[in-house]
């Protein structure tokens, strides 16, 4: 799997349906995304139209999971009508650039619940 | 890969567990499933899996979030179309349409300033090409110069060379002298070869019994020829 340029060397057709979305990179055990531009039908590892941010999905030394975005070309993507994935779009969402994702609310939530119920056996054992 | 990789399973590695414990190298775990051709086991051919439950209020919880959010995001998504639309009226990257009078007027505009250029530039050059031609004659008298000394020394050591030559011919043997030499050198042989003892007596001559150069030992006469 080759590398292609953020710049993007990926064909498409003008109207082809394009989405926004990530590209797994990294390897076992140790994701890592880039945040792309490319035609809806095409596989995540062929060339991108262009490469819009990078996502890094593991907490570093300071406990910050990075994340990079180019906004602008983001707001000129979905002006044309690219669609997003939903991993993008919760991101975005968080990031602020679009309103937060469903998911997110959801994911938060049964987070808390499970969190509010293992303290709960947790203080029946004890 | 499937294929290859099931079959390959099935001879020899499935017996031996998931994915541990095969008598080579070979791990298969991502790919681990039988062959697409195979029919549904008989122990789950009425197995029916469970449903994910879901309570009715999440559902209803998620269903109210999703239509905000995609009512939101399509005015984002309208906002977006039209700040794109309105920056590709605004900016001029790649369509200016002017008259034929602007046309004239920029073309000349640029001819100007490419002469502008093309002056300084010039200016630049002749400099540049006089302090060449001056470095390049300074260069050229230098070692006009130089090889001027080298011909002077070279002659000079020549001269002194001849007049060696001459002076050493004084003594040279010529057609003239040649029977008066002869006579000279019959009159007077010349015995080169000696004899060295261990001591280090050096004793001239072939025939000779002379006594030794430096002082005399016991056995100059057992050594002497």
């Amino acid at each position: 799997m080759s590398l292609s340029p953020a710049s993007g060397i990926g064909r498409f057709y003008a109207k082809s349906a394009k989405i926004i979305r990530f590209v797994r990179l990294g390897c076992t055990n140790r994701p890592f995304y880039h945040i792309v531009v490319m035609e809806r039908r095409k596989n995540q590892h062929q060339p991108v139209i262009e490469q819009v941010g990078s996502y890094d999905p593991l907490p570093n030394d300071h406990n910050e999971r990075l994340v990079a975005l180019n906004t602008e070309r983001i707001r000129f993507w979905l002006g044309k009508g690219a669609h997003l994935s939903t991993p993008a779009a919760e991101l975005l969402g968080i990031a602020g650039l679009l309103p937060i994702h469903p998911r997110t609310y959801m994911t938060a939530w049964r987070n808390r619940r499970t969190a509010a119920e293992s303290e709960a056996k947790a203080e029946t054992t004890a | 890969m499937l294929r290859a990789s099931c079959q390959l399973l099935t001879q020899t590695a499935l017996p031996a567990g998931k994915s541990g414990g095969s008598g080579f190298a070979l791990e298969f775990v991502r790919w681990r499933r039988k062959p697409r051709w195979l029919p549904v086991a008989k122990s789950k051919m009425f197995r029916v899996p469970e449903r994910k439950k879901q309570s009715e209020e999440e559902r209803t919880e998620l269903m109210r979030l999703h239509n905000q959010y995609k009512t939101q995001l399509r005015s984002v998504r309208q906002f977006l179309r039209e700040e794109v639309v309105r920056h590709e009226e605004t900016s001029t990257a790649d369509h200016i349409v002017l008259t034929p009078e602007q046309e004239e007027a920029e073309f000349l505009k640029c001819v100007d300033i490419n002469a502008t250029w093309n002056a300084k530039i010039a200016k630049e050059r002749d400099q540049r090409l006089a302090k060449e031609r001056e470095d390049k004659v300074a260069y050229v008298q230098e070692r006009l110069e130089a090889r001027q000394l080298r011909e002077e020394e070279r002659r000079e050591q020549a001269n002194l060379r001849v007049l060696r030559e001459i002076e050493s011919s004084k003594t040279f043997i010529t057609r003239e002298n040649l029977d008066a030499a002869i006579e000279t050198a019959l009159a007077n042989p010349v015995d080169h070869n000696f004899a060295i003892d261990l001591a280090g007596n050096l004793y001239r001559g072939r025939n000779s019994s002379q006594v030794p150069d430096s002082t005399p030992s016991s056995n100059q006469h057992a050594l002497s020829n």
